[in-house]
């Protein structure tokens, strides 16, 4: 029987990894890290092991988007490799914590960092276009949350375009694809605030929102964010970097829209202001009017009465001046010829006399 | 033809013409007309407000590959 031809080393190795990469590509191991080191501040070393087995992990460090220490429980992607010396490590391509305990370590030195970079500074926090048309969703379109938002939107208004971006929200490969869809949006430049949508979910569910490079896509965003992910209580990474954090996928549509029920109501409220002062202004017209008359009226009973007084007042200067008044007082009005022997008439208060004239002489003006 | 009005431009049309009931120009012989427009107007913003309809559009583009 012939002998097969013999691999040389570098060959053997290569046929292996062939081997490995086919067998266990993108395979997904978890466990607790251990001897955790960074190497000439470009290589990351560390064992995954549990009770029994401990596995050698290698990454280039830009690849760490999620803080390690010893003692976290993690799960890895990647890809079993052996060595050109012989040794088999797994080249990890992307980690999640896993479990409370290791998502809020990894939470919180994450965010001290990245809050010392200032990425989470509310000054530097845009506010909602006022005139919002068009609205970009990054979500997975299976997902309970993105229903809520969606039903939500159309109840609340209409007439916007909403350009979605379908990704998976959890586990690996979410957080990369929610990054090239933020990239996608910052480069159409159509869309006038990024919504990123997911509903409820567990904390190992949720991890990957606290994915250094998607914090630091969202908060490098040119279009400004609002995030809606998990229930109330739930924080991530993510949530701080972005503009707007809702509290869940419900309220961002909330936020992002006026009820058109309530503009309906608010447009009643307009019309009843518009009746209300309405009938003011006829009432103070009216009773600006009825002022006018009532002054008119006042003037000419005030006229009358003064015309009256005057009548009153020539009255008593004509009585006064009533011949009958000064005959009453005693005197007499002598009239006829006024010559000697003339013949007149005396006429008194009661009586006529008739009379002659006996002499005339002047008589002088101080009597 | 008179230009279509968006929702916004409508409502602020509106704010203006309720705002003529307070101001010096008020005439009660145009309040009247000027009233049934207003009733007009606010009617038709709440026919568009209430059939208005969002356009929902999923991307063509699939996000797991780079």
């Amino acid at each position: 029987m012939p002998e097969s031809p013999a691999f040389t080393v570098s060959e053997f190795i290569d046929v292996c990894n062939d081997a490995l990469d086919l067998a266990y590509r993108n395979i997904i191991i978890e466990g607790e890290v251990a001897s955790f080191k960074v190497n000439q501040g470009k290589w990351v070393f560390f064992d995954l092991k549990d009770d029994q087995s401990s596995l050698g992990c290698f990454l280039p460090l830009f690849q760490l988007r999620v803080p390690l220490e010893d003692g976290m429980k993690v799960k890895v992607q990647g890809v079993p490799k052996l060595t050109k010396w012989g040794k088999f490590s797994f080249t990890v391509k992307s980690i999640i914590p896993v479990g409370d305990g290791s998502i809020k370590k990894a939470f919180d030195l994450l965010k001290a960092k990245l809050e010392k970079e200032g990425l989470f500074d509310p000054l530097k926090k845009r506010p909602l276009p006022d005139d919002l048309t068009k609205i970009g969703v990054i979500s997975s379109t299976q997902a309970a949350g993105y229903a809520d938002f969606i039903k939500i939107l159309n109840e609340r208004w209409g007439g916007l375009n909403v350009q979605v971006a379908h990704t998976g929200v959890q586990g690996f490969g979410a957080t990369e694809q929610i990054i090239r869809a933020l990239d996608y949006f910052n480069q159409q430049a159509e869309v006038q605030v990024i919504a990123i949508i997911r509903g409820g979910g567990s904390a190992d569910d949720l991890a990957i929102f606290n994915d250094e490079k998607l914090v630091r896509a969202v908060a490098a965003s040119r279009i400004p964010v609002i995030t809606g992910i998990g229930h109330e209580v739930d924080q991530s990474l993510v949530d701080l970097a972005a503009d707007i954090e809702a509290s869940t996928p419900s309220n961002v549509a909330q936020l992002l829209t006026p009820d058109r029920q309530a503009e309906v109501r608010n447009l009643h409220a307009t019309i009843m202001r518009a009746k209300n002062q309405l009938f003011s202004q006829i009432n103070f017209i009216s009773s600006s009017t009825l002022g006018t008359l009532d002054g008119a009226k006042r003037q000419l009973l005030s006229n009358i009465t003064a015309e009256l007084s005057r009548l009153e007042h020539t009255q008593k200067i004509l009585e006064h001046l009533n011949p009958e008044q000064v005959l009453v007082q005693g005197y007499a009005i002598v009239t006829g010829a006024m010559r000697e022997g003339g013949e007149v008439t005396i006429t008194t208060a009661d009586k006529l006399a008739k009379a002659t004239i006996n002499s005339i002489k002047e008589r002088s003006n101080n009597g | 033809m008179a230009e279509k009005l968006s929702i916004n431009q409508k409502i602020a049309k509106l704010n203006e013409a309720v705002e003529w009931f307070y101001g010096d120009d008020f005439s009660l012989d145009h309040a009247t007309t000027n009233y049934q427009q207003a009733i007009k107007l606010a009617k038709e913003i709440e026919k568009d407000l209430l059939g208005l309809k969002n356009q929902i559009e999923v991307i063509d583009k699939d996000f797991t590959k780079e």
